[in-house]
């Protein structure tokens, strides 16, 4: 299934619909039936009608007669030409043997095609499909091409490393995953200020919200980190941003932020409902890092709590988003928590432990794929 | 699938979530809810007994009601909250802000109790 569209919604598989733009009224009956079955048709009298239909329901394709009252089909193409908003809709023209052939020669631009009156409607039938289906892969084409840019932007170039550390990262963006992110910086030397997160929504859409809500988290966390080291100060910034921003207005989204000093070998956290991190423990049981609050973007004042752990040993931090958690099974179950706990704490004597947990999860995924996009990063101390 | 609303009775909506509420429907759920609240409902029941799955679009789509009936005192409270939307809730932290009950009566009769579509007290302070 292909990634949807910007702005249409994430689950619309909606029918194509198609305007027939035809002064004759027995004509326009006849195709409104013949097309009725697998289109969504709208129908006006003449080109100045047809503007009107545009306007409040964007077709994706136009059938028109050329010889209408008021606005003709040439005046009809030509206007639809000057708006960038409806020059790309499929166009076909229905032509008459009278109409004056130099004259279509020079409108060639623009115009999809032309049948000649009098038609077989099963051949119109055909050219109408195929020029939807033509239209339709381009931008499915388009889609993958943007939704695979942004997973790029939205993932690190390089990984912090601070000597007696190891650190790793995953990322496995799919078609119909979502606004996954991770960004990190060094706001002072040993010093690392980590961010995951996950916005809500599927497809190109959640990207896209995603993208705009990391390049305001990494200016907010920028600016902030100057007066502040506190997670949960920054944390609480960014909920009143969500819910007072026009743009990102009704965007909800997880975000897990960690202050690690890698010279003290502490990580302090705030959590807004995100994924909970696994520490792994070398001596101890490796646990779920459960404390947090309440996800972004959903009320007003809500409060955030840093809390402080230390590593030791050599323990390691995960950070993942629920893509990893939500994995089916074959058995139609999903990992969870405790599976995830279980297989990551396995990896931590490996040398590549995220390629473990992968290797570990594959083969019992349904289709030997993922279903959602796959974020992960470990840092872990290492013996010297 | 489809979303039914199984009562407007004390103007209190109750809408069966039925089997799912993810990405491939949110949409559909979010209009009802928009209708529903144009339509001057404040107070809204989601029951999600039978309910399967519940992911993340889903759940945002609830998020959208809560912001839209929220600054005008209006509740969204869970009813027969199955065990995979039990894990969505624990995760996100958001019992905090939907409550929760055994099942659509005794929410609707909370609902009620609280005010119904007059008044109603915020459903946090855990």
């Amino acid at each position: 299934m292909a990634a949807p569209a910007l702005p249409s919604d994430p689950s619309s598989d909606n029918q194509h619909s198609v305007l027939i733009v035809e002064d004759e009224h027995a004509l326009r009956r006849v195709l409104e039936y013949r097309l009725g079955g697998k289109y969504e048709v709208h129908t006006a009298a003449h080109g100045q009608e047809a503007l009107e239909v545009i306007s409040e329901h964007p077709p994706d394709l136009i059938v028109s007669d050329i010889m209408m009252p008021h606005m003709d089909g040439f005046a009809l193409q030509e206007a639809l030409q000057d708006d960038k908003n409806t020059r790309a809709i499929p166009f076909i023209f229905l032509t008459a043997k009278s109409d004056d052939d130099s004259r279509l020669e020079g409108l060639r631009q623009g115009v999809d095609d032309y049948i000649t009156k009098p038609f077989d409607t099963d051949q119109l039938l055909g050219r109408i499909d195929r020029l939807v289906e033509r239209a339709e892969t381009f931008r499915s084409h388009l889609d993958a091409e943007l939704g695979q840019d942004f997973s790029e932007r939205l993932m690190p170039r390089s990984l912090p490393e601070p000597p007696g550390w190891r650190t790793f990262f995953v990322s496995r963006p799919h078609d119909q995953g979502g606004g996954d992110l991770f960004a990190w910086e060094e706001p002072e030397p040993g010093v690392f200020f980590l961010t995951v997160g996950d916005v809500m929504g599927k497809g190109l859409q959640a990207k896209f919200y995603a993208y705009t809500f990391l390049s305001y988290i990494r200016g907010t966390i920028h600016t902030m980190l100057a007066e502040t080291s506190s997670p949960a100060a920054l944390m609480e910034r960014v909920n009143e941003m969500l819910l007072s921003d026009q743009v990102v207005e009704d965007t909800f989204a997880s975000l897990l932020m960690a202050r690690w000093d890698a010279t003290e070998g502490t990580v302090t956290y705030a959590n807004a409902g995100h994924s909970r991190p696994l520490l792994l423990s070398e001596k101890e049981e490796s646990r779920i890092v459960k404390e947090s609050d309440l996800v972004l973007g959903l009320k007003e004042g809500a409060a955030f709590h840093n809390y402080t752990f230390s590593m030791n040993g050599e323990d390691a931090l995960v950070l993942y988003t629920d893509g990893l958690t939500e994995q089916r099974l074959e058995s139609g179950r999903m990992i969870g928590e405790q599976g995830v706990l279980q297989i990551a704490a396995e990896a931590r004597t490996a040398r590549e432990p995220l390629a473990n947990i992968l290797r570990a999860i594959e083969p019992s995924t349904q289709h030997g794929d993922f279903d959602d996009d796959i974020l992960m990063f470990w840092l872990q101390r290492a013996e010297e | 699938m489809s979303f039914d609303v199984t009562s407007r009775a004390d103007q209190v909506v109750t809408i069966n979530i039925g089997e799912a509420l993810d990405f491939r429907n949110a949409s559909e759920f979010k209009t009802l809810c928009e209708e529903e609240v144009q339509e001057g409902g404040r107070h809204f029941v989601l029951d999600f007994s039978g309910t399967g799955i519940l992911d993340s679009t889903g759940l945002g789509a609830i998020f959208s009601l809560y912001r839209k009936v929220s600054p005008e005192d209006g509740e969204v409270v869970f009813a027969a909250v199955s065990k995979p939307v039990k894990v969505v809730v624990q995760l996100t932290r958001t019992y905090k802000v939907f409550q929760q009950f055994d099942d659509e009566a005794e929410a609707r009769a909370a609902l009620v109790e609280e005010g119904g579509a007059t008044s109603s007290p915020s459903p946090e302070r855990a």
